[in-house]
């Protein structure tokens, strides 16, 4: 084919021969780049694929060898189980009534997922707004107020961010067993603003610091407070950063396990976690409905990634550069 | 613990006159800026020294006690005990160890596989917002629902790894995968990889965008070949990137305990026994609440090391 080209015309032979090489490799290049999203994209998606399909099996389909891929009969009976059945008392027999081929094995617990949706919910909310009352003003001060002990105050949040979680365990414990709190929402509220306020702080300042100075100094010539140059000036600009923040916090907060782990007992205080925990310890469950429980947990955090992209990857590379 | 929370109490009153004083001298001494900075500050030093700084000494000084939840009225201090008996502990070292392997192949394979992934979506291609944008699905997931999904993929009755590997003929019948003990560690860090790969992309792909077109352009018109571009640019203008990925998932593998609590429990036979498992048994199983609080507070100093090298690499661009 070259040669070919070649013959024909051999005055621009050279940009010829340049040309096809060049749209040879860029086709090379295009192929190559599409299998390597076709990978990437298997590799992330297949096992959240897997277990959004098995939530959809019966139990007689979920124990077939080898498993199916897609479900055959698909069926919502788990998800059913969770949001609409009726509270059953359990008891020995009505646990034997249950009819393992129809696809049994649902447990009695399955209707605790709705408080505890409630609770994830309602514990998120308020430690974002905790967040952004304690995290606004402390941002803006570090970031556009020159004052004595600033470095440190920065370096000092700098410290808390690497605190572990695990390692305050043990002493928020015995705190929140003293206060009363064990088994109550608001020991949680408590304990994940450690977890979350220092990466607040850190977003904010250095979305403050990237906004002009002027506007502070012009601010205040005319009159404003400090006050009010941050609730009127920086604010409305410093949105994004805020979406972020509270994007970050309420992701963090319906996530968290070891804590609320140690300090929820009862369906009263317990997350979505916990709940979900608490079934894939029980072998009499049936898997297909531990996946539809999974499935709950996993909805509401992949829509808020998927919907706000952009400010979820902006927010992730300050916080850590900063950090 | 009672009388030595009334003796906090006591202190913090006796803080709060002496603020009280110290607030009405700082108003003479400091400007209006100043002032208003301390101000907007207070709510935020108020619940770090909360709920940061406070457990942390505290969890410092229990310590020292050996405080167990099954005798809570003799609190015997005990200096330096519960630290020692760790050390001489031989479960301790073998979580230490195991802890050790859990967060060397993760991080190996988070900082390797993050590196193609960003180098992937650094190009221009069509689809590649749509890609960027299901990276994001295993970082926002809950981990609890990351583990019960591999649980089940694992499980080696029904479960989706037997199933394809016997589809593709790899194996000719079903293996167990979380119960055989050589295979524990490597199984739930693949779990943990696959849901800590896409901050590494993230950040190494901000690292690949930072540096300047010029250079690559440069080497071209030298005649640099693409091999030698990736070696001679590419790579020594990711080391923030990398030294950031490292340092980051390494503070995230070594206290990690979700996947260990639901996956096995430190099973089979202490094979996934590590440092986070320890800490949670010592002190919710054991109830020994002393123990705990040494354990977490040697998890606590290795962190802060970290910390302390991160401030060091890239804390300079505060």
């Amino acid at each position: 084919m070259k040669n070919i080209a070649h013959t024909r015309n051999p005055l621009s032979s050279d940009k010829e021969r340049y040309r096809t090489k060049s749209r040879l490799s860029e086709r090379g290049r295009a192929m190559f780049i599409f299998v390597c999203s076709v990978l990437l994209l298997a590799y992330l998606l297949a096992p959240i694929t897997w277990l959004v399909s098995s939530s959809f099996q019966t139990e007689a389909e979920i124990v077939s060898v080898p498993p199916h891929w897609i479900p055959e009969e698909p069926t919502t009976k788990n998800f059913e189980a969770i949001f609409f059945q009726e509270q059953k008392e359990v008891t020995y027999e009505s646990r034997k009534q249950v009819d393992p081929v129809s696809g049994g094995y649902i447990p009695s617990t399955a209707k605790n997922l709705l408080p505890a949706l409630r609770n994830s919910f309602v514990v998120a909310c308020l430690v974002v707004i905790f967040n952004l009352l304690v995290g606004v003003p402390a941002a803006y001060a570090m970031a556009k107020i020159r004052f004595l002990g600033r470095n440190s105050s920065v370096y000092f949040i700098l410290t808390t961010r690497v605190i572990p979680d695990i390692a305050l365990v043990v002493p928020f414990f015995l705190v929140i067993k003293n206060l009363g709190l064990l088994d109550n929402i608001l020991s949680l509220v408590l304990t994940y603003l450690a977890v979350t306020v220092p990466f607040t702080v850190f977003i904010l300042i250095s979305y403050f610091e990237s906004l002009p100075d002027e506007l502070d100094k012009a601010a205040r010539v005319d009159g404003c407070s400090r006050f009010r140059t941050m609730t009127h000036v920086y604010l409305p600009l410093a949105l994004p950063s805020l979406v972020a923040v509270v994007l970050f916090t309420f992701l963090t907060s319906w996530n968290e396990f070891l804590l609320a782990l140690m300090f929820t007992q009862t369906p009263a205080s317990q997350t979505v976690p916990i709940i979900v925990a608490s079934f894939t310890s029980d072998f009499t469950i049936s898997f297909s409905f531990i996946n539809a429980a999974g499935v709950v947990a996993i909805i509401p955090p992949i829509i808020i990634a998927i919907m706000f992209e952009k400010y979820i990857v902006s927010g992730l590379t300050v916080g850590a550069v900063k950090g | 613990m009672a009388p030595f929370l009334d003796y906090l109490i006591y202190q913090l009153s006796e803080a709060g006159t002496v603020a009280a004083t110290v607030a009405s001298t700082l108003s003479r001494r400091f400007n209006y800026d100043e002032r208003s900075a301390y101000l907007f500050l207070m709510p935020v030093m108020a619940v770090l020294v909360l709920v940061a700084v406070f457990p942390i000494f505290y969890s410092l000084y229990l310590s020292f006690f050996d405080l167990k939840l099954t005798r809570p009225h003799r609190v015997p201090f005990v200096w330096f005990d519960n630290y020692l008996t760790l050390f001489a502990d031989e479960l301790f070292w073998g979580s230490v160890l195991r802890t050790v392997y859990f967060t060397l192949i993760s991080v190996t394979a988070i900082t390797v596989l993050g590196l193609l992934i960003a180098l992937l979506l650094n190009e221009t291609f069509r689809g590649r917002r749509f890609i960027s944008a299901m990276l994001l699905v295993p970082w926002a997931i809950p981990y609890v629902a990351n583990a019960l999904m591999w649980k089940w993929i694992y499980d080696s009755g029904y479960g989706a790894l037997n199933g394809a590997l016997l589809q593709m003929g790899f194996i000719d019948k079903y293996m167990v995968w979380l119960g055989d003990a050589d295979k524990t560690i490597p199984l739930i860090a693949n779990a943990f990889i696959w849901k800590e790969v896409p901050l590494a992309a993230i950040l190494l792909l901000v690292t690949l965008k930072s540096i300047p077109d010029d250079l690559y352009r440069a080497a071209k018109v030298d005649g640099a070949t693409l091999m030698r571009r990736f070696i001679h640019i590419t790579l020594p203008s990711l080391r923030p990137g990398f030294a950031l990925v490292f340092i980051f998932e390494t503070m995230i593998a070594i206290r990690h305990f979700d996947l260990f609590f639901i996956l096995t429990e430190g099973g089979p036979a202490d094979t996934s026994h590590v440092l986070a498992w320890e800490i949670y048994v010592e002190t919710f199983r054991n109830l020994s609440f002393g123990t705990g609080a040494a354990l977490a507070y040697i998890m606590a100093i290795v962190t802060f090391f970290l910390a302390y090298s991160i401030i060091r690499t890239v804390g300079k661009r505060l």
